[in-house]
């Protein structure tokens, strides 16, 4: 028995001698303060709580604020303006060409790394020699830096010197000496691309977790009754990657709609706004214009329409569950 | 899973080189430039192979103090990240895994409050924290926004790890005499050594990696890390190619050699729905 427990049936017999009964505090309170364990356990969290109480917690409520406000940064002055900064960027001219560039990189990224991710991890689970090595290089996007990805892009897409604009030059895709970072749809398709190719890692290696926990007698008894390899995807392998497709889903969304380096880092939002997406609208308010009641208004709207769409999502896709 | 026919086998190899050439080509590109000189460098239409190689452009680098700076401003905000981070997480993963308290869920799914808002959403606002503590443009700023981002997954992957201690242990310990922190620090903690080490090293590589709190943050030329000093490289005038794409590679390299020793804990912890993307 360990000394927690003595401690506890001694607390007990001590309100048992004196007949009063333990103080009526309210579960929790009362929990917490008999349970010596329960105090010892909130001094270990205590400097974690405190620091997402303060650099979390706080900032979340601190940016729904400032998007009421209208802040001079020079004079560090706040006034409450009400709705002032929704209606102000609701009614910005680019709304619409940001609200639009968003979607286009947002499906275009999540079908492309969800259609690789899902064609890789088929690909790894095979039992072949040298898949783990194929998986490892495979693996590798996932931690190159942004900027180095950046920089490599922009080099292979150079007018003059790029190894991929020569190619697309020589194939009369593009004008000689241009690139296709200075077309609007060049450099929207470039982003997007290089957003395939570091997000794609990620969703492969969690299809393969799941196509690893298939059991395999399923296998045999489909190839048992006659089912050939597109049967066997179609009714044994699909099924079972619709749960974490769904998960995947709602966090690649928000992963997606909400990255900001490597627009900002390939295109910085350009040729003429062309690439230019929710958020780099989010940091050129803020930190280029100096206007963070706008910009605090941009990142609640974009925070809002998130939590909405998941949870419709969340919602939608329980319904189709329990049926 | 059975045995793959011989269509099945030769289909999941040719993919696989496919894929292979998208993922490597651009690093392999990267590379071969970094070792190219000018005369190659600029040709059109491009050589793949260098007929010579040259180290001018690394040397170039290792000679400039700008270059040298990002690379110990990095290594410094990285490291300070990492232990600041694992502090906080370890005590936390613990309290959580071996005791009952109120409000216990509620800090578990609070410490991901982040996930749902990204830095993107929270920066405005950290921003003005950061100011008013007076911590803009110093290192201590920064290691603090990194924490922000990179304390959830630490917490919940340092959970995980933890879980796989038995609680005899723990049990046995206090048996014995120890006291909590004892428990903590001379028994648990080592036997999670190997998956605190993973942990340090994610952490470290996120920190590495991380560009936006580091350009709201940092303004001074000798505090930028690694990514912002490269991304004003870009922006100047005059693009020096050479040099960009070694100092490219140089950055990369030191991530993927972290990332390949650790690489089977990534994959545990995507599986366990930690790590994010």
């Amino acid at each position: 028995m360990s000394a927690v427990s003595a401690r506890l049936a001694a607390i007990g017999s001590r309100y048992a001698a004196s007949g009063r009964r333990p103080p009526r505090t309210g579960r929790f309170l009362d929990r917490f303060l008999r349970d010596h364990k329960a105090r010892i356990g909130l001094v270990f969290i205590a400097p974690a709580l405190a620091f997402l109480i303060v650099f979390v917690a706080y900032p979340v409520i601190e940016v729904v604020r400032l998007s009421f406000h209208l802040v001079d940064f020079a004079t560090d002055q706040e006034k409450f303006v009400g709705f002032a900064n929704f209606v102000q960027v609701l009614r910005d001219a680019k709304l619409g060409t940001v609200a639009w560039n968003t979607l286009v990189w947002t499906i275009f990224s999540l079908a492309g790394q969800f259609a690789l991710g899902l064609t890789a991890a088929l690909c790894i689970n095979q039992r072949l020699p040298g898949m783990t090595l194929i998986r490892t290089i495979l693996l590798l996007p996932y931690v190159v830096p942004v900027i180095a990805l950046a920089l490599f892009w922009r080099w292979m897409l150079d007018g003059s010197f790029g190894i991929v604009s020569a190619a697309l030059q020589s194939a009369g895709a593009i004008a000689p000496d241009q690139s296709p970072l200075a077309t609007p749809d060049g450099a929207m398709a470039t982003v997007i691309l290089a957003n395939t190719w570091r997000g794609f890692p990620f969703v492969m290696i969690s299809y393969w977790a799941a196509l690893q926990a298939i059991p395999h007698e399923l296998y045999e008894a489909a190839s048992v009754d006659g089912a050939g390899p597109w049967q066997e995807f179609r009714y044994v392998t699909l099924p079972h990657l619709v749960t974490i497709t769904k998960v995947m889903l709602v966090l690649r969304l928000i992963w997606t709609v909400t990255f900001f380096d490597i627009i900002w880092l390939i295109t910085r939002g350009g040729p003429g706004g062309a690439t230019e997406h929710w958020p780099i609208w989010i940091y050129q308010e803020t930190m280029g214009f100096f206007r963070f009641g706008s910009g605090a208004a941009l990142a609640v709207l974009l925070a809002g329409m998130l939590m909405l769409l998941s949870a419709v999502y969340l919602v939608a896709t329980r319904g189709s569950a329990a049926r | 899973m059975k045995r793959a026919s011989r269509t099945t086998t030769l289909l999941t190899y040719a993919v696989a080189l496919v894929l292979i050439v998208f993922v490597g080509f651009p690093l392999l590109w990267m590379v071969l430039s970094s070792l190219k000189p000018s005369t190659e460098l600029f040709v059109n239409p491009p050589r793949i192979l260098p007929r010579a190689i040259t180290l001018e452009w690394y040397a170039n680098l290792v000679g400039s103090s700008d270059a040298l700076s990002l690379f110990r401003n990095s290594l410094v905000v990285g490291v300070a990240t990492t232990v600041v981070c694992l502090t906080l997480g370890t005590f936390a993963a613990y309290g959580v895994t071996r005791f009952d308290f109120p409000g216990k869920r509620a800090f578990l799914g609070a410490a991901l409050i982040s996930y749902v808002f990204p830095a993107i959403v929270l920066f405005i606002s950290v921003y003005m924290i950061i100011n008013s503590l007076g911590l803009i443009d110093t290192r201590l700023g920064l290691i603090l926004c990194h924490c922000i981002l990179t304390f959830p997954f630490a917490l919940w992957m340092l959970k995980s790890f933890f879980e796989g201690v038995p609680r005899e242990i723990d049990e046995a310990a206090w048996v014995d005499g120890a006291s909590f922190t004892q428990t903590f620090v001379l028994v648990i903690l080592p036997l999670s050594l190997p998956g605190l080490f993973s942990v340090a090293v994610f952490v470290f590589v996120l920190s590495w990696n991380e560009f936006l709190f580091a350009s709201v943050m940092i303004t001074s030329g000798d505090l930028k890390t690694i990514p912002l000093g490269i991304a004003e490289f870009i922006t100047s005038f005059d693009i020096r190619w050479g040099e960009i794409m070694a100092i490219g590679t140089l950055a990369t390299v030191p991530v993927v050699i972290m990332f390949l020793c650790v690489q089977r804990y990534f994959v545990a912890g995507v599986t366990s729905g930690a790590i994010k993307g």
